[in-house]
């Protein structure tokens, strides 16, 4: 009888970690054209700084010939 | 605002691939895929020219118009970027862009094809920038740092111009007219040309 149990109990856990795999999540990204839904780069705050831009332009002049 | 561009100049480029060991370099670009290369025109011939391709960070790009999942976005600055985690590697922006920027890794069995990779004019992608995890995705960040793209900042020759399209352009520009009072004293003509 208690052996009969522990297969039973065995066989229902058995059986809800197997249907744990079936679990679909609903958090999904749904698209609309031309909509960037992506992570935000934070890159575009810190181009956003005059002072940043201005390192950024001093070394971009740097090309120049000498 | 700025329009962050690149400009190959053909009279300068001498194909030494500087750019493109450098871009590999800094990005750790994967196996097979080039992130720039450098084409030569006439090669062998007199008067043969060579530029340096990559992503032309196109105001309207074309990459952004056809994909699918809308994995691009642009910059203030004009630098068109992506992000891997929306990637579905379908291929789309490869057959859309007419510089062949968009490149993919094919790691995998199959020749299934892995998350898209381009030039990112060395501004990463959408993470910390700086991070290990942005440095695995995108490869270097050196806007960030204040710095040019990796591949500009190491032509020998100065050829290759990246920065605001009004700087590079007025770059080229003195260029242009300087180029033309120089004496012939040496160069291709003088090498390779009549009497020669």
């Amino acid at each position: 009888m208690m052996a009969r149990r522990c297969v039973l109990a065995a066989g229902a856990l058995a059986l809800a970690v197997a249907l744990s795999g079936c679990y679909e999540s609903s958090d999904v990204t749904r698209f609309e054209p031309g909509q960037y839904k992506g992570a935000d780069d934070p890159l575009l705050a810190k181009l956003e700084d005059p002072e940043f831009r201005a390192q950024l332009d001093a070394r971009f002049d740097g090309q120049r010939d000498r | 605002m700025a329009r962050m561009k690149f400009l190959c100049d053909a009279d300068r480029c001498i194909e030494c691939n500087g750019c493109v060991t450098a871009c590999k370099n800094a990005n750790e670009v994967p196996w097979g895929v080039n992130r720039r290369r450098v084409i030569t025109l006439n090669d062998g011939l007199p008067g043969e020219k060579s530029i340096s391709v990559a992503c032309m960070h196109c105001t309207d790009a074309p990459c952004a118009a056809v994909c699918p999942t809308d994995c691009f976005y642009t910059t203030t600055d004009g630098i068109v970027l992506h992000d891997k985690d929306l990637c579905i590697g379908c291929g789309y922006c490869f057959y859309a862009c007419p510089f062949g920027a968009p490149q993919f890794p094919r790691r995998e069995a199959f020749g299934v094809r892995g998350k898209m990779d381009k030039c990112t004019f060395c501004a990463g992608g959408p993470a910390e920038p700086g991070s290990q995890e942005e440095f695995r995705k995108y490869g270097a960040n050196r806007i960030a740092d204040g710095k040019l793209p990796a591949c500009a900042e190491m032509c020998a020759t100065k050829a290759l111009l990246a920065g605001d399209g009004d700087l590079v352009a007025d770059i080229f520009r003195q260029r242009a007219m300087s180029r033309d009072g120089r004496p012939q004293t040496w160069g291709w003509a003088k090498a390779y040309g009549a009497g020669a």
